[in-house]
């Protein structure tokens, strides 16, 4: 492995890392603001009771995040310390403000998680109405620092360095309104089928039915809320990548030769060498008219850009498939579930719907990891997209592959720490005894 | 002074002096834990413990405020000092991350009725580790041994290893030490106040020690550091941070807690005022002005006109934080609802 692949890597390893994290601490924070609120509004305390049981999986979640958090912030500058001469000064405004909304965050977290005795439930219910928002737009601050990487803006380049900065310019940059959009929203539905999954299990095995049935309903109707917008949201990030990223757009869709009427490919494996897709689905002039909303019209191809300036598609086509993929698993649950409740007036339990449920609720975490892939597999080989190229931007330290090793093995060793401690509080809670 | 250039830098410095006091009170809560002593040693270890609970994230942000401020405000410097330090830094971030898992392990296993005394060793040795790294690579900006040659950094060992950063890092580690004894002793009560007293005493002998020590190290190692810190007003941060030394020791006798945590407070600012004092005018000394690591102008006044919007929310919040945590730690582990 050579310098920059490593460092290539280990970037990517943190992202898919972080990201997890990051998810979960955007999504849990609605569902215990709307589970805290509800019990308020009803008085119905096992509301309260199922927010409070997320305390201590949600404690750690959240630890992991930060840290893993302070890695990524320490990586710009120990991975590509070029890059970061060349952009912080367009991107730094959207980590400081991010910086703030964290500050946020972590403060009416502590407040929430440790002053059940020291405050009001009222108060309690009212800590987590700042937690979700912070938690919301720093998600929405730190994607328009990657949106500029992908449309940089609010520069101008003289004698090879940027001048003539406007770093709101920079900030409010042609793909962050989509970006930011469709990325926080991801992270909802991410969460709510992960918790919809883990209730949906708890039914299915008889354990404090009346309970996790409630818990199931909660983090479904978020899902039903959000999940709709992920269509519509991702349909206006083609538009615009259709637009502003051309080279993306060919990349996702496997789209090699510039032509009009084009198919859409389902499916399928690229292959550069020949410029063919084997093994797709083609439906005829649907990519012209999702791209220009005209059947007949010319899509760029990859053969249209000069050579060795557009992403490898076999790294972006199939997971752009997986994200729309995810999307239909997620729906059909959705769609099943809220079909059978609205039949049957009261919350449904047949084991095969829940078995369903159980089977994607991963799968929200996997359409916004493929997502994310697509976003920067589909960038390459530009860290900033048109300006500077991921070659120029890595450090010219030695021994990445040593800093690489180091920090896999970090994350083997929290994910594990943190496997156990859920595990076994997971047995505990449930009153199993667990006999390792 | 008030060109953005600057206020920019004071923010920087004011971020690490933050950071200093708030983080480095959580480090030093780790080292007190390694070095528990006396029939007590295990209630010491709790009090720390659950003293850091609540606010542990929280103290650990202002380290990403710093990272940020540099690379928002100084990217060229950031560069650069990332190329230079990058060992330390990798070193100080394995700490932070093991130091912060293993607490919150530690935290939440506990809060399910066991010990992790494995856990509890990697905090121990994570919290003596990192801020030994860290101070290490903030007086490598002073050392003198991180050279910029036509846009090209040296790397390698002896750019941040040499006596002068040895020290450094040792420095560090006295920071943090001297900091939690003395937080703590306003927080607990009878015996064990005496106990984070004797601490706080031994910590606070110990940053002098290393502290004088680092002054002919420096004349020696750092000359260019050393006369300029000598040279003029630094020397006031100098004498004033001596005093205030002297002072907190005084109190500490005294049992004066509440006045003795404010001039430790005021120590631990004077050292990293007069530290930064002589740095300036350069973010890296000789090698690269401030002004010329730094951002263009409309990216330092946007991120200027942003903090206090930031601190309006921010400051309110945080003093609710901390009043909300007052007093006495209690083993505040989140209690969860009850089974039905
Ligand atoms: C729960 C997760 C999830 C789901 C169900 C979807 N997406 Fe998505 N998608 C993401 C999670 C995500 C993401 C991880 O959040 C990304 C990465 C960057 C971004 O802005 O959002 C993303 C990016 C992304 C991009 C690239 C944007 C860019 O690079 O600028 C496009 C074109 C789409 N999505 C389109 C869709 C379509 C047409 C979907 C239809 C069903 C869809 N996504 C479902
Ligand atoms: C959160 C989801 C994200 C994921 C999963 C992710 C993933 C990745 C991956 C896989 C790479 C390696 C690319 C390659 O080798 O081809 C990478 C690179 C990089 N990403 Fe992201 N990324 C995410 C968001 C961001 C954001 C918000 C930024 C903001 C600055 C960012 C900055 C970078 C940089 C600087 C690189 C290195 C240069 C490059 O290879 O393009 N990423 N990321
Ligand atoms: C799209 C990409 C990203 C999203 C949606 C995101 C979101 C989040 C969220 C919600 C948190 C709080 C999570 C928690 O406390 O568990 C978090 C933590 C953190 N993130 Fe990210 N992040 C992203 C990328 C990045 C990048 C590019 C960086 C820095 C380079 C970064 C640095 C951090 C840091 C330092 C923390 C810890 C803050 C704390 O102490 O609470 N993140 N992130």
């Amino acid at each position: 492995m050579d310098n920059l692949l490593a460092a290539r890597a280990l970037m990517g390893v943190s992202f898919v890392f972080h990201i997890i994290y990051a998810t979960l601490g955007i999504g849990l924070p609605l569902l215990l603001m709307l589970a805290e609120g509800l019990a308020l509004k009803t008085g119905d305390e096992s509301w309260h009771r199922i927010a409070r049981r997320w305390v201590l999986p949600a404690g750690v979640v959240f630890a992991i995040g930060a840290v893993s958090g302070t890695i990524l912030s320490f990586e710009l500058g120990l991975l590509w310390p070029r890059f970061m001469a060349f952009s912080g000064a367009m991107i730094g405004l959207a980590f400081s403000m991010e910086g703030f909304a964290f500050f946020t965050e972590a403060i009416f977290l502590s407040l929430y998680f440790y002053g059940e005795r020291r405050l009001s439930r009222r108060a309690l219910f009212l800590c987590t109405i700042p937690l979700t928002l912070a938690a919301a737009i720093s998600a929405i601050f730190v994607i328009s620092a990657n949106g500029w990487m992908n449309t940089p803006d609010g520069f101008r380049i003289v004698n090879g360095a940027p001048s003539d900065v406007l770093p709101l310019r920079a900030f409010a940059n042609a793909a962050w309104p989509h970006e930011a959009l469709h990325g926080t929203l991801a992270a909802y539905v991410a969460t709510s089928f992960a918790v919809a999954g883990y209730y949906a299990a708890l039914v299915l095995k008889g354990r404090n039915v009346a309970e996790s049935k409630k818990a199931l309903v909660l983090s479904l109707s978020v899902a039903a809320v959000a999940a709709p917008l992920m269509l519509v949201t991702g349909d206006w990030a083609a538009d615009s990548v259709a637009k502003f990223q051309k080279a993306k757009l060919a990349a996702m869709e496997a789209h090699f030769k510039t032509s009009a009427a084009a198919p859409l490919v389902i499916g399928g494996w690229p292959d550069p060498a020949t410029g063919k897709v084997r093994y797709a689905v083609r439906i005829p002039k649907l990519l012209s008219v999702l791209a220009a909303d005209d059947p007949n019209a010319v899509v760029q191809g990859l053969d249209a850009f000069p050579q060795g300036t557009t992403p490898d598609p076999r790294l972006v086509h199939p997971f752009f498939d997986l994200m729309v993929g995810s999307f239909f698993v997620m729906a059909i649950g959705l769609g099943w579930f809220w079909w059978l409740r609205w039949r049957q007036k009261a919350v449904p339990d047949q084991p095969r719907l829940l078995k369903y449920l159980i089977f994607a609720s991963p799968f929200g975490i996997i359409a916004l990891e493929s997502g994310w892939l697509v976003t920067e597999f589909g960038r390459q080989p530009w860290v900033v997209q048109g300006y500077l190229r991921t070659s120029q931007a890595v450090t010219p330290n030695g021994g990445m592959v040593t800093v690489f090793t180091t920090f896999v093995i970090v994350y083997l060793c929290l994910t594990a720490g943190m496997l156990k401690l859920l595990l076994r509080h997971q047995g505990r809670h449930t009153g199993e005894v667990r006999h390792v | 002074m008030f060109d953005p250039v600057s206020l920019a830098a004071l923010v920087a410095a004011l971020g690490l002096v933050l950071y200093a006091l708030f983080g480095g009170a959580d480090f030093g809560g780790g080292i007190w834990t390694a070095l528990a002593f006396g029939p007590r040693a295990r209630e010491q270890r709790e009090a720390l413990f659950n003293a850091i609970g609540p606010v542990w994230e929280t103290n650990h942000v202002w380290l990403i405020f710093v990272v940020v401020t540099l690379f928002t405000a100084f990217p060229t410097g950031f560069a650069a000092l990332f190329i230079a330090l990058m060992t330390p830094l990798v070193v100080a971030l394995v700490g932070i991350n093991f130091r912060g898992a293993a607490y919150a392990f530690r935290h939440y296993g506990r809060a399910s009725g066991r010990e992790v005394p494995f856990s509890a060793r990697v905090f121990e040795i994570a919290s003596v580790l990192t801020p030994f790294a860290l101070g290490m690579a903030v007086s490598a900006t002073a050392a003198g041994t991180i050279t910029i040659d036509n846009d090209v950094v040296a790397t390698g060992t002896g750019v941040w290893l040499n006596p002068f950063t040895v020290m450094g890092g040792v420095v560090g580690i006295c920071i943090c030490a001297c900091l939690a004894p003395v937080y703590m002793t306003v927080r607990v009560r009878g015996a064990l106040q005496e106990d984070f007293r004797n601490a706080a005493i031994a910590a606070g002998v110990a940053l002098g020690v290393v502290t004088a020590a680092m002054i002919p190290l420096a004349l020696q190692t750092a000359p260019e550091f050393s006369h300029r810190l000598l040279g003029s007003w630094p020397m006031l941060c100098v004498v004033l941070a001596v005093l205030a030394g002297v002072a907190t020791q005084l109190l500490l006798l005294l049992r004066r807690y509440r006045l003795a945590q404010m001039t430790t407070g005021a120590t631990v600012v004077l050292t990293l005022a007069g530290f930064a004092a002589a740095l300036h005018p350069d973010l890296i000394i000789q090698e690269m002005p401030l002004h010329a690591a730094a951002a263009p102008r409309s990216t330092l006044i946007a991120y200027l006109a942003v903090l206090p919007i930031g601190a309006v929310i921010l400051v309110p919040s945080l003093w609710f934080l901390y009043w909300t945590f007052r007093g006495e730690p209690a083993p505040e582990i989140p209690p969860e609802g009850k089974e039905p």
